[in-house]
């Protein structure tokens, strides 16, 4: 087998990570460790009003009783959640006004990560480009969120969460944690009490979003946290997509990336919302550093005809855990999960969705395409329930494992719970290599090795990049082939 | 912490419940306060199901009787093991069961229970080069009865194992096989049928561990739940690290009849080798409306015609049964249970 053979060591040799620079910059930092003082710094430093004060302290009491979760197919060694800060920020000078004022240096750092943040950069491409608005989250501050003013004039709130607490505090009250209760597991409770910032977003009724609102997350300092809180809100016949990236620099710690994002679908609402995760990976020959990547994401499609869309490509992280969910509780409401997810070098994923039918006739479809290369483990693991309400419920699941390599692993675990006989639910799995016979067949055609590999992948994952927002699914294309650069040419 | 120690010092915090992975849809902790005492010998037990097939008939009742049972090299036997539980009583029975090489098994186990027993068995099998063994079991328990059947499979190079378990549950029963699987091109059938009604709840669990080059497993597993009864099944194929050209399929598909039934399923792939070919299907729905409608068609009552619909349904594990006779067998005993 001297493809796979030239694979895997082209594997071990090519391993970049381009986003892996650093930027020297003055800092705010809280004090390391995490205590009850440190909520409270964490809470000042926002100015946050009382009741988001007790209700983090409520978080964090909660969270002393619980237990690392362990039945995850990931090892690392334990966390010492005393050994990391829980705020950093680069320091304001006076709060900049405008894009001017912010900070040179992170404009530098956002421009070589090739994220527009400043409007008439945005509006100078192309004639009629796709124009989406930015949120972007440096360490544990949100800096600068683009096309505020275009979004106020369709009624759409898109802010920092900071800013939602302090300014909508009644409509963040409402929806913050109905969705992912507080103490609903161990890292979201974390996050529940120390969650620095994140996005809010709120559509009204019968709006439709007139641009792609995107979140940029970038953690920067050094043995520091990033947990950050999201929460968009489509209120009746309401429609928005929402992207959302990140990446970290290169370096020999494991960093925590310990975020929650909420989604709320009223009826007849839609939420489509994209992710490409791109954190740093580790060292792909010793897997020492990158970051350990624990989400909790979860959508409530509360309404009926509600539905929402979670897309994910996950090509970083030393570690993803990661179940982007949908609770279907409207009658007809759906929900879909698109998932690549790619292991290179040492990653272990262990990621997949969860499918929670409650209300009657809901459908739900998951299609998730995983694969390992070099000495990495990926992991499906999904959940698909229908409750004895949940009438004439529908899943169609599809996960398929590709394997490239004598060393690397992928695991499929579904569970089907099915409590009514009204419910169909469908699952297939397959794991397998590259065909000898398609790779032999694109040869045949012309195609050196390296090409037939990448159209074969390409393939492979096409149903999924086919859901991607259009100016997105481009980036991804060229983030699978960079992930497995070596492996598919 | 196991269902036989359980029993043995009768200490219920001793049983597996849901917090236990493996068992979280078949919770023994949260069902049973205290570990019954131990039951008292039964007398006679009348006649099996598969006397009429069998060279010998092997009866273990109530944890006692007969532990071993075994084929010389080249040799044939055809072997119904019964499997009897009376009363309300606890007990645990151990049975070794060795086919040396070249060898042929045909064993015939059947769970014949009457009481609110709490029983475990535990089944462990040897098979030399190029033995043959097919084991079926037919699982007759009580509705008040609570049983445990665990089989460990050590498979040879050149070996073959089939199994085709047919249950129609318990209070709580879980049938598990776990089968160590050395490659060398020796075949793998592990194949389930359950037949759900009343409250009655069945666990079909397979562990089957690839642990070399050129093994194949092929599982089938069908059930039809109605009324409140629940249906799990649990199977997990694990391809270890160089167990490369590994061809396993795993398919499960039921039929819930009824709006409060349950059916839960977890077909599990762990795949540490590349050059591998393994899938699973897993499908969970009711009858075909349209195969209905043809039927009724053709001038077939509904209930007819829903009987005929979920015995074809079942009936493609059956026909995969080897022994003719013990085909037979099941056949009937699927049809007097889906003909009501």
């Amino acid at each position: 087998m001297a493809a796979v053979k030239q694979t895997v060591e082209h594997v071990a040799s090519l391993e970049k990570y381009k986003h892996g620079f650093v930027t020297d910059i003055e800092q705010d930092f809280a004090p390391k460790g995490l205590n009850a003082d440190i909520v409270r710094f964490i809470s000042a430093k926002k100015d946050e009003p009382e009741w988001m004060l007790q209700w983090r302290l409520d978080a964090f009491e909660r969270w002393l009783a619980l237990e690392e979760p362990a039945w995850a197919k990931v090892s690392f060694p334990r966390i010492d959640y005393q050994d990391s800060y829980y705020y950093a920020a680069p320091k304001a000078k006076e709060g900049p006004k405008s894009l001017d004022e912010v900070d040179p240096d992170l404009l530098e750092t956002y421009k070589k990560l090739g994220i527009p943040l400043k409007e008439q950069e945005v509006l100078a491409g192309v004639q009629g480009a796709p124009r989406y608005a930015v949120d972007a989250v440096f360490d544990s501050v949100s800096v600068v969120t683009t096309f505020k003013k275009e979004l106020a004039q369709a009624g759409v709130i898109f802010c920092s969460m900071s800013e939602a607490i302090r300014e909508h505090g009644d409509l963040v009250r409402r929806y913050l944690g109905s969705v992912v209760p507080v103490s609903d597991n161990y890292f979201a409770c974390l996050n529940s009490a120390v969650f620095s910032d994140g996005s809010f977003v709120y559509v009204p009724p019968g709006v439709r979003c007139p641009m792609e609102l995107s979140t940029y997350f970038r953690i920067n300092a050094e043995n520091s946290g990033q947990f950050e809180r999201t929460l968009i809100v489509a209120d009746k016949g309401a429609y928005v997509s929402y992207l959302e990236g990140c990446t970290a620099p290169m370096r020999d710690e494991n960093q925590l990336h310990a975020a929650v994002v909420e989604l709320v679908a009223l009826d007849d609402a839609e939420i489509k919302y994209s992710t490409v995760q791109n954190w740093y990976p580790g060292d792909p020959e010793t897997g020492k550093g990158g970051i350990y990547n624990f989400v909790t994401k979860r959508a409530d499609c509360r309404g009926d005809r509600s539905k929402v869309s979670w897309t994910q490509v996950e090509t970083g992280s030393s570690i993803t855990w990661k179940y982007p969910s949908c609770v279907l509780r409207g009658n007809e409401s759906s929900g879909e999960f698109y998932s690549i997810a790619i292991t290179n070098g040492r990653q272990q994923a262990d990621t997949g969705t969860k499918m929670i039918h409650l209300g009657a006739n809901t459908r739900s479809r998951i299609i998730s395409k995983g694969i390992s290369a070099g000495k990495s483990t990926n992991t499906y693991r999904g959940l698909v329930s229908a409750h004895p309400k949940a009438k004439g419920a529908r899943n169609f699941t599809q996960c398929d494992s590709l394997l490239i390599g004598k060393s690397c692993a992928a695991h499929t675990v579904p569970y089907i719970e099915a409590r009514n006989g009204q419910a169909v639910f469908e699952h297939e799995a397959t794991t397998t290599r590259l065909s000898e016979d398609q790779l032999f067949y694109a040869m045949q055609r012309g195609l050196s090795q390296e090409e037939a590999v990448q159209l074969l992948v390409n393939g492979f994952v096409k149903d999924v990049l086919q859901e991607l927002p259009m100016e997105f699914a481009v980036e991804a294309q060229k983030l699978v082939a960079i992930s497995l650069e070596g492996s598919v040419g | 912490m196991s269902v036989a120690s359980a029993i043995r010092i009768r200490d219920a915090a001793e049983l597996p419940g849901k917090r236990d992975e493996d068992w979280r849809w078949t919770d023994l902790r949260g069902l049973i306060r205290e570990v019954p005492p131990a039951s008292a010998p039964t007398g006679a037990v009348g006649a099996g199901p598969f006397d009429a097939l069998a060279d010998e008939v092997v009866v273990v009742a109530n944890g006692e009787g007969a532990a071993h049972v075994s084929v010389e090299p080249h040799g044939k036997r055809i072997v119904a093991l019964r499997i009897v539980s009376r009363g309300d009583g606890s007990h645990a029975a151990r049975v070794s069961i060795d086919v040396e090489a070249d060898a042929k098994l045909r064993l015939l186990e059947s769970y014949e229970g009457q009481g609110g027993y709490l029983s475990q068995t535990q089944l462990v099998f040897s098979l030399g080069a190029g033995a043959q063994v097919e084991r079926i079991v037919l699982a007759s328990d009580d509705a008040e009865g609570v049983t445990v059947s665990q089989a460990e499979v050590q498979l040879a190079a050149g070996a073959e194992f089939g199994q085709t378990v047919v249950t129609a549950g318990a209070r709580r029963q879980r049938i598990e096989t776990t089968v160590h699987h050395p490659g060398g091109h020796a075949a793998l059938r592990l194949d389930g049928v359950y037949l759900l009604a009343d409250k009655r709840h069945a666990d079909l669990t397979t562990v089957v561990t690839h642990e070399g080059l050129d093994g194949v497993t092929g599982q089938l597993t069908k059930g039809v739940v109605r009324d409140q009864a629940r249906g799990v099944f649990q199977g997990r194929i694990v391809v270890a690290e160089g167990a490369d050209r590994t061809d396993a399929r795993m398919g499960h598909h039921a039929l819930i009849l009824s709006d409060r039934a349950e059916v839960d399923a977890k077909p599990e792939l762990e795949i540490y080798a590349d050059d591998v070919s393994c899938a699973h299907g897993n499908t969970v729905g009711r009858l075909d409306e349209d195969a209905l409608f043809y039927a009724r068609q053709r001038g077939i009552p509904e209930p007819e015609a829903r009987a005929i619909l979920t015995e074809a349904f079942v009936g493609e594990v059956v026909d995969r049964i080897w022994f003719e006779g013990a085909r037979d067998v099941v056949r009937a005993w699927v049809a007097a249970r889906l003909g009501g």
